[in-house]
C-alpha cells in the first residue's frame, strides 16, 4: 500500500507538471459544458442527462490522451529500469499509477459540478439520479484508464498508445450504440450479432443503467472486473519485460 | 555478496552473455571491462533483477534474483547505463522518492538524504529539475539514488560517463571510500578507471569472461608481464576474435 501511494504521489505531481494535462482537462470541460448547455436550452428540462449522454463519446479521445504517456514514456526514457529495480512489486507500481490517473480524472469530473449547482439553483433536479450518473461516469472512466494504461505498457510510442486506446474505447462505446447495433444486426438478422456484441462486451448498456438510476450488481461487476482484468494484464506485461 | 553461476542470457538468436561465472566479495571493487556489446550491461541488468537469466543462477546477498527479487533489490544500489531518471522531477524529490521506495521515512529518510547530498555533492542542483542538470550532475544524481538506502552491493553501469577529469578523480575517491563492507561491481570501457580503483578485473568479450583476476594475475595469464591492463585487454580481445574468425 505504501509503495502504491509513493508511486501515486509521484504520478500526480507529474500530471500537474505537464501542460498537456491542463489543456486536455480544459478542452474536456469546455466541450462537456457546451454540449450540455446546448441540449439544456433546447429541451428546457432540469436534468443532467445530456451531460452524461455525451460523456462516453468525449472520453474516447480524452482518456487515451491522459494514459498515453503512462508507461510508454517510461519505456522511451528508460526509467522503467529504475522503477522496476526498486523494491516494489509490479502490481504496487501499476496500482499506484492507476490510482493517480483515477484521482486526476475524478478531479476533472468535479469540474462539472457547477452544472449541478446551476440545476439546483434553477429548480429541483433528482439528486439521486445525478449521483448515479456520476458513479457511472467514474466507473466508465476507471475502465478506460485501466485499458489505456495496459495499452500504453505495450509500446514505447505515445501516439501508438493513444491510437490503440482510442480504438478500443470506440469499440466498447459504439458497439452499444442502438443505431450501430441495428446496422450490425441487419448484416445477419438470424444471429443478431450487433445485439450479442452489445450485450457481451459493450460498456454502454452498463453505463446507461447507472445514468438511468440503476445501481445493479451486474453493472458494477462489469466495470470492476473489466478494470481489474486490464490492471492484471498490465502487471503481467511488466513481468514479461524481464524475459 | 554477488555470485553468478553459469549464467547465459539470450535475446532471440543472439547470445549476449554466454555461460558466465564469477563472484564478488564484500569489501571488493571489481571492474567489469569489455568493448561495446560485450554483455556488461546485460549482466548488470540480471544482477539488478531487471532481466532474467536464460540459464544459470544469480544470487545477491544470498538471495536468488528469480526466487527473491525484492530481497535482492533491497540490497543493491543500481546505476543503470545512460542514467535513466525522471527528467521532469526536482532532484530533491527524486532522491526522496527512491529513498521512500526503499522504505525510508521521516528522520531516517532525512538522514539518508543529507548523507547522499554530501557524498555525491548534489547540493547545487537539489532544487533543479533533472532535465536542467548537466550530464555530470545527472550522473551524480543517479549515483545518489543508488546510494540513498546505504546498500551493501553497488552495481554501476558506466558510472563515469559524462564526468570531467576532476569529477572522475572525485568519483574514484568516492568508490574507494564506499568500498568498506560493500561489494562494488562497475562496468566501464575506460581502462584507467579500472586500473586506478579495482581490486580485481573481469574482462568480458562476446558474452564470455576472458580474464578474471588482479592486474598481476592477468599479466601472468596473458603472458604479458608489466604490459598494463590496456595491453592485456587488447591482447585477450584480439586473440579471441582471431580465434573465432579462423574457426
Amino acid at each position: 500500500m505504501a509503495g502504491s501511494l509513493l508511486v501515486a504521489r509521484r504520478e500526480v505531481r507529474a500530471y500537474f507538471d505537464s501542460p498537456i494535462a491542463y489543456i486536455t482537462a480544459a478542452v474536456f470541460l469546455v466541450l462537456a459544458g457546451t454540449s450540455f448547455m446546448n441540449s439544456f436550452f433546447l429541451a428546457g428540462v432540469i436534468d443532467m442527462r445530456p451531460f452524461f449522454d455525451t460523456l462516453p463519446f468525449l472520453l474516447i479521445p480524452f482518456v487515451p490522451a491522459l494514459t498515453m504517456r503512462s508507461w510508454s514514456e517510461e519505456h522511451a526514457q528508460g526509467t522503467v529500469e529504475l522503477l522496476l529495480t526498486l523494491p516494489l512489486q509490479p502490481l504496487q507500481i501499476v496500482v499506484g499509477k492507476y490510482g493517480a490517473a483515477l484521482f486526476y480524472y475524478a478531479l476533472i469530473l468535479t469540474g462539472s459540478l457547477p452544472i449541478v449547482a446551476m440545476l439546483v439553483w434553477l429548480g429541483e433536479p433528482d439528486l439521486g439520479l445525478i449521483f448515479c450518473g456520476y458513479l457511472g461516469a467514474f466507473l466508465l472512466g476507471a475502465l478506460f484508464l485501466a485499458f489505456g494504461q495496459f495499452l500504453s505498457s505495450l509500446t514505447h510510442n505515445q501516439i501508438v498508445a493513444f491510437a490503440l486506446a482510442a480504438l478500443l474505447a470506440s469499440i466498447l462505446v459504439f458497439s452499444g450504440e442502438p443505431r450501430v447495433v441495428e446496422v450490425v444486426d441487419g448484416l445477419a438478422p438470424l444471429w443478431q450479432p450487433g445485439t450479442a456484441i452489445s450485450d457481451s462486451i459493450s460498456c454502454l448498456p452498463h453505463y446507461e443503467a447507472f445514468v438511468s438510476g440503476l445501481i445493479g450488481v451486474d453493472h458494477l461487476l462489469y466495470f470492476l472486473l473489466m478494470s481489474g482484468f486490464f490492471l492484471w494484464l498490465t502487471q503481467v506485461g511488466l513481468r514479461r519485460i524481464q524475459y | 555478496m554477488i555470485r553468478v553461476d553459469s549464467v547465459t542470457r539470450t535475446y532471440g538468436a543472439i547470445t549476449a552473455v554466454d555461460d558466465i561465472s564469477f563472484a564478488v566479495a564484500a569489501g571488493e571493487i571489481v571492474g567489469f571491462v569489455g568493448p561495446n556489446g560485450a554483455g556488461k550491461s546485460t549482466m548488470l541488468k540480471m544482477l539488478a533483477t531487471f532481466l532474467r537469466p536464460t540459464a544459470g543462477t544469480v544470487t545477491v546477498g544470498g538471495f536468488d534474483t528469480l526466487q527473491a527479487p525484492l530481497e535482492v533489490r533491497r540490497r543493491i544500489g543500481y546505476l543503470p547505463g545512460d542514467t535513466p531518471l525522471y527528467r521532469d522531477m526536482v532532484v530533491d524529490d527524486l532522491v526522496r522518492f527512491v529513498g521512500g521506495a526503499h522504505g525510508l521515512v521521516g528522520a531516517d529518510l532525512e538522514a539518508a538524504r543529507t548523507r547522499v547530498i554530501d557524498i555525491c555533492d548534489i547540493g547545487p542542483v537539489l532544487g533543479q529539475r533533472v532535465r536542467e542538470c548537466s550530464t555530470g550532475f545527472r550522473q551524480r544524481v543517479g549515483l545518489s539514488c543508488a546510494l540513498v538506502h546505504d546498500p551493501p552491493v553497488l552495481l554501476l553501469d558506466e558510472p563515469t560517463h559524462g564526468f570531467d577529469p576532476l569529477q572522475v578523480m572525485a568519483f574514484r575517491d568516492l568508490l574507494i571510500g564506499l568500498k568498506q563492507d560493500r561489494a562494488i561491481l562497475f562496468s566501464t570501457h575506460i581502462i584507467a578507471d579500472v586500473e586506478a580503483i579495482s581490486d580485481r578485473v573481469l574482462i568480458i568479450h562476446q558474452g564470455r569472461i576472458l580474464g578474471d583476476g588482479n592486474l598481476d594475475e592477468l599479466e601472468q595469464c596473458a603472458g604479458l608481464g608489466g604490459a598494463g591492463l590496456e595491453a592485456i585487454f587488447a591482447h585477450l580481445v584480439s586473440t579471441t576474435t582471431t580465434t573465432q574468425v579462423s574457426q
